[in-house]
């Protein structure tokens, strides 16, 4: 059997007297595509930037291909490329510029790395701004370019830290189309996202993190088999009413006018709610039931939404 | 080692330099120009001459040396300071860099700076005064060891540094006074006993007067223990920036 790409156990790290992860254990097979989900500051961003060597780990395994990431970080680091939650900033160098550079740090020469350069740029519809420095790219240029740095040395392993964070839909859905391309192409994927479609519509398996710790594993399909409920979603039309005391007997999480209902059967639930909702004077604009989602399955295992 | 690596970091470095020269290679000629003009030229009839040069000539080794080592230690301490907060130190940190091909790049990357900057200085106090050169190689060899020690510093301040506040803070109350009283302007022999002891534990002072005996052939300290000196500190230096960047300290958690 070959070596998994990522391999972690009994992974611990503290910030001083705050405790980051307790004890991870995660294995990411060659050429899966996974998602590692959880609210921020779960541990997905330390989980990753131990593995990629910008973090010490206190305790604990992490291996890629079968090598230590410490120890054998010159192999490591080269399988791996990453992209980033945070956007740096550079005042010096036009992208294309910063592109060769990110190359050259693992070891390709100019020569080597122009044609992927060259299609990296095309691909990601940059290549009208190879000259622009970064600072004269829109926010989403900026995403794009993240992207091509983590691509530029043709890594076997890519990560993905939020990479849909703050970007409008439409480019959300032309990454996602990005990453399914690079997946059939046989590159391993981590994804972090706290976007449940995003984990739901990608990944072939997700890992649910709390608080550093891992509480489930496995596709989502069988996840939500395992331990999704049905839910009822209900978008209110004014949220001027204290409503929290009225719903006090049901799992919800909320997020703005939409509170989503964990229930066990829609049926027998929707008349209470809607009553509830009514004692709290609060319209309904709209009611429906839907099948087990991940979101129901993080609820189930937290006791909290996602974004709370 | 990543050699391909080592070299691109370094390319980086230098053409970071470069590409600001405004703020990183004119400065140093304008105010060394005018050192010249306004110091030398205008006190030169004043003061007679200090061990038997000429005081335009006297001055101009002290300022090739502030020039040299105030460039290589701005050009790894403002870089590495930028890095660290413009989020761009990741990049590195992730790649398949050791801490020691990292801060090797970074002091080539600031020596260049200082090596660039020391003799451009030197040609323009060549083409303002009649000098000539006693020792031509010692000189270019001196302006190198103190750039490699300095860039060196540059990189540890850089590293431990959290905001340009502090950095600010150990270029004007430490570097630049040190250079000052290190005997740029005058020879030591002129000030009064206490000062003079209170030179000898500056190390500027020994910089000053190493490359003052490569150009002009005089000095107020032996040249060995200049020489030594310079040596001492880039040993010293160049160990202990690349320890620290091994170590992680304040660039890994």
């Amino acid at each position: 059997m070959s070596q998994p790409a990522i391999h972690i156990k009994g992974l611990t790290k503290s910030y001083g007297d705050v405790t980051a992860l307790r004890g991870v254990d995660m294995t990411i097979k060659q050429g899966e595509f996974f998602g590692l989900l959880g609210p921020n500051g779960a541990g997905k961003t330390t989980i990753i930037n131990i593995l990629t060597g910008l973090i010490f780990r206190d305790k604990g395994i992490t291996e890629v291909f079968g090598k230590d990431t410490v120890k054998d970080f010159r192999f490591t680091r080269s399988k791996i490329g990453i992209a980033a939650q945070e956007l740096s900033v550079d005042w010096f160098f036009p992208i294309e510029k910063l592109l060769y550079f990110q190359a050259g740090y693992y070891g390709l020469t100019t020569q080597k790395a122009k044609p992927k350069i060259d299609d990296l740029l095309e691909r990601l519809g940059l290549s009208g701004k190879r000259e622009s420095r970064l600072r004269q790219l829109s926010g989403g240029m900026k995403r794009r370019f993240q992207l091509a740095k983590a691509l530029v040395h043709d890594p076997d392993i890519i990560i993905l830290d939020e990479p849909t964070a703050g970007v409008d839909v439409e480019l959300r859905r032309s990454l996602w189309q990005y990453l399914r391309d690079l997946h059939s192409q046989g590159r391993t994927i981590l994804l972090t996202t706290h976007y449940i479609e995003e984990a739901e519509l990608l990944c072939e398996n997700v890992a649910i993190i709390d608080e550093g710790k891992i509480l489930k594993e496995g596709s989502p399909k069988d996840l939500t088999r395992e331990l999704g409920t049905a839910g009822i979603t209900v978008q209110l039309g004014n949220m001027e009413n204290e409503i929290e005391s009225f719903l006090d007997k049901f799992t919800f999480t909320r997020k703005e006018n939409r509170i989503h209902f964990l229930v066990n059967n829609p049926d027998s639930a929707m008349p209470e709610i809607i009553l509830q909702l009514s004692k709290a004077n609060v319209q309904i604009q709209s009611i429906e039931t839907n099948i087990s989602s991940l979101e129901d399955v993080f609820l189930n295992l937290t006791g909290k939404g996602i974004n709370e | 080692m990543n050699w391909v690596g080592l070299n691109t970091l370094i390319n980086r470095e230098v053409g970071r330099f470069f590409s600001v020269y405004r703020q990183t290679v004119l400065p140093g000629l304008i105010s060394s120009g005018l050192y010249i003009v306004i110091f030398g030229f205008t006190l030169e009839q004043r003061i007679s001459e200090i061990q038997g040069i000429p005081y335009t000539l006297f001055i101009l080794p002290g300022l090739i040396m502030m020039n040299t080592l105030t460039n290589a230690t701005a050009n790894t301490s403002s870089s590495m300071l930028q890095m660290k907060l413009l989020q761009q130190l990741p990049d590195l940190l992730t790649a398949p860099l050791s801490g020691f091909e990292i801060s090797l790049a970074y002091i080539i990357g600031g020596t260049v700076r200082g090596v660039v900057n020391g003799i451009l200085v030197l040609m323009l106090g060549m083409f303002l005064t009649d000098l000539t050169i006693v020792d031509p190689v010692g000189t270019i060899a001196f302006i190198f060891l103190v750039s490699w020690a300095f860039a060196s510093m540059g990189l540890i301040l850089g590293q431990i540094a959290e905001s340009w506040d502090q950095l600010a803070m150990m270029q004007n109350f430490f570097l630049t006074p040190l250079s000052f009283l290190g005997g740029i302007f005058y020879s030591i022999t002129m000030l009064p006993e206490w000062a003079q002891s209170l030179s000898f534990i500056n190390p500027i002072y020994y910089m000053i007067n190493g490359i003052r005996y490569t150009i002009l052939g005089v000095s107020d300290s032996s040249f060995s223990v200049s020489f030594w000196m310079a040596l001492i500190l880039t040993v010293l230096f160049s160990t202990v920036a690349m320890l620290l960047m091994q170590s992680g300290k304040k660039i890994k958690q």
